[in-house]
């Protein structure tokens, strides 16, 4: 025996019982309430369909609300709840929205929208207050969700008897096979019918298609079935709450399949008539499911509504367990059901039920034209079956009608997907038309829609079935109108007085049944994106507790604070000792390529919009690289190594893209070329050190005198081979070192040592964005972001004049050289601090005509400078205007000047 | 029980070597110098000394000593570095292929992903290249950067497959 609890009372159950199975073992009916009248709800189903039995499953992080007390398998400490109302299930004050039930009708939210806004504001509260049914767990999710790919030849979905032969078939034909089944035992259908193929044809069938290499998985859901099919299965590792042995909660795979047979089987349908919706009312395949895979009998007397052969059975379960069948309903004509041994009305259908809270008391019916009453505990009913056709649609398939089954089979299909079973060949009925009162027929359990809803919206001018489910919420929520869709159609084909074909059909989406949001995740469930992108130096980094900074998917040091100092003082700092000294950072994460071959200076050459040809080797020069459309998309150094060897670098930030873009230019426009451009950005670790110390410090390093600015030699430091690149990004004498990224660390410490050794110190980026900004360099996402030019960015007479680069055609367009663009320039503040994002405008009120791109203070001078973008800019030096941010309530007055505000000449890194 | 255990090998040199022209007579030099060929794509070939591993049209992973590819390259082709940048990963025992699956696109079960092979694949957002040593080893060859983040994933997913 198992225990759990429900609602604070603990209970016990049998291995392999359901919650649902559970719950009725102790006699409990009620279980649920309504989303909307709160009406009172039991256990209508024993599979994933149910709409009524929805609780929270589980506590903490690992709660689960609105899990179907049918699809929960009960384990030891299990923990459920039920949800939807207060203060308890029994009394539940939210069932007084039951009385204002005729002011609650389809789409009356719809209608809080008439009016003025002020209406709109005192309806919002109320219904936001009644909106949804469990609540969302607050705490995290302590498991973990895997995600896996699975490739097969066949991929059976469903583990009935079809489904197990066709696994079977396909698995001895040698080929990879995987059956998968969302209940926890295969072809549960077969304990439920107790037909000739038993537990001992199932156990030697699942033997058979595994000594074959097939993969069985239970407690597994097709959920969705996508392009060139690939079917994504949700398997529940641990049940909903359940600590997992293994730490995985579920497992989310996406498994490509050559073919796909869909053995899916049927659901069966609700009947509609007033007070369906009670307690005791229950499918009559799941009463027998409970009779014969349970041992729990649902009911003493009972009645049994159907139009069908299939209820009959359900009738002798209950007969062979003890019950009594008070009478079983059949809607057919006589003598459908004569030979049956049980007392049988034929013309019949129900009218009606009476009851409490927790139960079922009495049936009526209408029989033969005539009304009649039964007392009853049990009301099973079977209105037909509806083959589920789900994955087959989303698959791109069709669907035909099935005049004998009332029921929509698939037809053709785009993929390779084949359905076969009941899903294939749903039994057939007797059509039946509601007779009872349509205020209280719910067809669609979960969301108190009554077939009284479809007829309003019919009044009220919904004509399309698509537009009737939004009006209505039909077929919406955790069962997506498994149990109701098929009345919704009825319905509005009687109303439009067409057969139900033609009145339409919704779409059906994935997924099949509710999915976790950390299902979904998968791994990053707990981070919430990639993996972040380590530095080859990251602890070093680490062991001096910087403060990181997100860059892409890369975290790098943005200050390293000392004595407790801000990330403001500790940035000002660092740059501090740049200027007045020495420093030195990490600059690994900058794009590098290598690029070597005969014809390695005319592909640059395509690359950049600089010269390349004429560099010397050991010589180096900015550059930038344009779109096929003439704007700037990046910038970097290019620097010739050897006589056919090249290191090209670019922005941090655009390194993916620009991956990708030499790659498209190497093997797309270029493929004649004899080159090899490859991408070395994690093969060099990058350590760069600048300030006017910089030159002594590197000299003690390498033994020699390096190299002046834009010149580039090898050399060694702490006997490790490294590339030096004379290059200043600070506006200072500085160095870029590039080392093999394994041996990174000696490297860095020896610099760290003599940098130290200086009176200099580390630096982030926070500090190198002080030293940029108030030098005036670029920054890509920043002033290069896309919509400038060369022009604009006033680098149009470095541009290669001979052309020929990428983006040189582009950038020939007149509107580009335009007056009226946007163009970088500087801005000091007159009063004020500037704020990074305001836009530019020359008085209060008046439109922008530009925006601040980057801020900052000078650094040794003090006062905030800015770099932006303003319409004309280059002609507007000495203007005054106004950066306003309102959206941060700050304002700064500012002049125009040039973008330099530290060294304009250059003096500073040339020896 | 899956058996499985994943561990870093030492940092090494990989190269990466791209034949631009003459391929006919790069293949034929090499065969004639290395006495192997070079492999064919998503393939592996070598000896202890020298391994390559093709995953690209044009372009072979190279673990070794490459003094003698220049030579052999002429004008031909180019040999450049890449090993700071990338980390080796063994994957030893037979549960090698299931682990590959979590977070993976690539058909790593397949029989015919045997020893020899090699594929380029994206596993849990991370490009890996694969090279299938034997039917219980497969080393992978991932991005430094990503390196710490993968071998995480691979030890938590290994965790449910072993336990």
């Amino acid at each position: 025996m198992t225990t759990f609890r429900f609602d604070g009372t603990t209970y016990t159950a049998q291995a392999g019982d359901t919650l649902a199975a559970a719950l009725l073992r102790n006699g409990i009916g009620l279980v649920g309430r309504s989303f909307k009248y709160h009406r009172p709800r039991g256990i209508m189903t024993a599979g994933v369909e149910e709409p009524n039995a929805l609780v929270t499953v589980g506590e903490g992080g690992r709660a689960e609300p609105n899990t179907r007390a049918t699809d929960v398998f009960v384990y030891e400490g299990l923990v459920a709840k039920s949800q939807n109302r207060w203060p308890n299930l029994s009394f539940d004050v939210g069932a007084v929205l039951g009385l204002a039930a005729p002011a609650l009708s389809a789409g009356f939210y719809y209608k809080t929208f008439f009016g003025s806004a002020k209406k709109w504001m005192f309806y919002e509260y109320f219904i936001r207050k009644a909106a949804g049914l469990g609540n969302a767990p607050t705490l995290a999710d302590p498991d973990r969700f895997s995600q896996r790919a699975a490739f097969c030849d066949v991929l059976v979905v469903g583990a009935g008897p079809a489904g197990m032969q066709a696994a079977l078939d396909a698995a001895e034909s040698g080929k990879r096979v995987i059956l998968v089944e969302q209940d926890n035992i295969l072809a549960p259908s077969l304990l439920r019918d107790r037909q000739e193929q038993d537990a001992d044809w199932i156990n030697a069938t699942a033997e058979r298609i595994r000594a074959a290499g097939g993969v069985i998985l239970t407690r597994t859901t097709a959920s969705g079935y996508w392009e060139h099919d690939l079917v994504t299965l949700t398997q529940r590792i641990s049940e909903p709450g359940q600590i997992p042995a293994q730490g995985v909660a579920q497992r989310l795979w996406h498994v490509r399949a050559g073919q796909v047979i869909l053995a899916t089987g049927s659901i069966e349908r609700p009947m509609a008539f007033a007070h369906n919706d009670r307690p005791g009312v229950m499918l009559s395949q799941a009463v027998r499911t409970y009779v014969h895979r349970f041992g729990v009998v649902p009911g003493k007397r009972v009645v049994i509504a159907t139009n069908n052969d299939d209820a009959y059975k359900s009738a002798q379960a209950l007969k062979d367990a003890g019950a009594h069948i008070v009478a079983i309903l059949d809607a057919r004509p006589a003598p459908a059901g004569a030979n049956s041994g049980h007392r049988v009305y034929n013309d019949a259908v129900p009218l009606s039920t009476k009851g409490a809270r927790h139960c079922l008391k009495s049936v009526s019916a209408l029989v033969d034209g005539k009304a009649m009453d039964w007392d009853a505990d049990l009301l099973a009913v079977s209105g037909g079956f509806t083959p589920v056709v789900h994955l087959h649609m989303q698959a791109g398939g069709t669907l035909d009608w099935n005049e004998d089954a009332q029921a929509f089979i698939p037809a053709s299909s785009r993929q390779n997907v084949t359905t076969i079973g009941g899903a294939a060949e749903p039994q057939a009925i007797f059509q039946m038309v509601p007779v009872s009162s349509p205020k209280k027929s719910f067809i669609d359990f979960q969301n108190d829609v009554t077939l009284a809803d479809v007829d309003l919206a019919w009044a009220e001018g919904y004509r399309s079935v698509e537009h009737l489910k939004r009006y209505t919420t039909l077929g919406m929520a955790t069962d997506q109108g498994k149990l109701s869709n098929m009345a919704a159609l009825g319905r509005l084909a009687e109303k439009q007085g067409v057969a139900i074909p033609e009145a339409g059909l919704t779409t059906f989406r994935p997924p099949y049944t509710p999915v976790t949001m950390g299902l979904i995740a998968g791994a990053s469930a707990k981070d919430a994106g990639a993996h972040v992108r380590r530095l080859a130096l990251y602890d070093l980094h680490a062991a001096k507790n910087p403060i990181w900074q997100p860059l892409g998917y890369w975290f790098r040091p943005r200050a390293y604070p000392t004595g407790g100092e801000t990330l403001a003082q500790a940035a000002l700092r660092e740059a501090k000792a740049v200027r007045n000294n020495v420093g030195m950072t990490d600059v690994s994460t900058l794009a590098k390529f290598e690029v070597s071959g005969p014809d390695a200076a005319a592909f640059l050459e395509i690359i950049c919009a600089t010269t390349v040809n004429k560099l010397a080797v050991g010589r180096g020069r900015y550059t930038f690289m344009l779109r096929e459309d003439g704007f700037v998309f990046d910038d970097g150094t290019v620097w010739r190594l050897d006589k056919n060897r090249y290191l090209l670098t670019s922005s941090t930030g655009g390194a993916d893209r620009m991956a990708t873009h030499i790659s498209y230019v190497r093997q797309f426009l270029c493929p004649h070329l004899r080159v090899s451009a490859v991408n070395v950005q994690e093969h060099y670790a990058g350590i760069a050190v600048a300030g006017p110390q910089a030159k002594a410090v590197l000299a003690t390093l390498i033994g020699e005198e390096p190299p002046r600015h834009m010149s580039t030699v090898p050399a060694a430091i702490a006997g490790v081979p490294v590339i030096i690149l004379a290059a200043s990004y600070s506006g200072e004498r500085a160095f870029e070192i590039y080392v093999d990224a394994s041996q990174a660390e000696a490297v860095w410490a020896a610099c760290e040592a003599q940098v130290n050794e200086a009176g200099g110190a580390l630096y982030g980026l926070e500090a190198m964005e002080f030293l940029r900004i108030e030098k005036g360099h670029l920054v890509v996402g920043g002033e290069v972001d896309g919509r400038m030019t060369p022009h604009d960015l006033a680098l149009d007479k470095m541009l290669n004049k001979a052309g020929g680069y990428i983006g040189a055609s582009g950038l020939a367009r007149p509107a580009l050289s335009e007056a009226g663009r946007r163009q970088l320039v500087g801005l000091e503040a007159i009063a004020g601090d500037i704020p990074e994002g305001a836009m530019l405008i020359p008085s209060e009120g008046a439109s922008p005509q530009g925006h601040v791109s980057a801020a900052a203070f000078r650094i040794i001078a003090g006062g905030s400078v800015a770099l932006g973008q303003l319409t004309d800019g280059f002609s507007r030096h000495g203007e005054i205007l106004i950066a306003s941010s309102p959206t941060r309530g700050q304002q700064a007055r500012v002049r125009v000047v040039a973008p330099h505000f530290y060294d304009a000449a250059g003096e500073r890194y040339r020896d | 029980m899956t058996e499985l255990t994943i561990s870093t090998l030492p940092a090494a040199p990989l190269h990466v070597l791209e034949i631009w022209s003459n391929a006919a007579s790069v293949a034929k030099r090499f065969k004639a110098a290395m006495g192997f060929a070079l492999p064919a794509t998503g393939r592996s070939g070598g000896n202890d000394a020298l391994r390559l591993i093709r995953f690209e049209p044009t372009v072979w992973l190279v673990e070794g000593d490459t003094s003698a590819l220049s030579g052999i390259l002429s004008d031909g082709g180019a040999v450049t570095a890449i090993g700071g940048g990338i980390v080796r990963l063994r994957l030893s025992g037979r549960g090698w292929r299931t682990l590959l699956m979590e977070g993976g696109v690539f058909d790593a079960e397949s029989p015919t992903f045997a020893a020899g092979c090699s594929a380029a694949t994206i596993i849990d957002h991370v490009n890996v290249r694969l090279h299938v040593v034997d039917e219980t080893t497969c080393v992978a060859y991932v991005p430094l950067s990503f390196s710490q983040g993968l071998l995480h994933f691979w030890e938590q997913a290994a965790e449910s497959l072993v336990g």
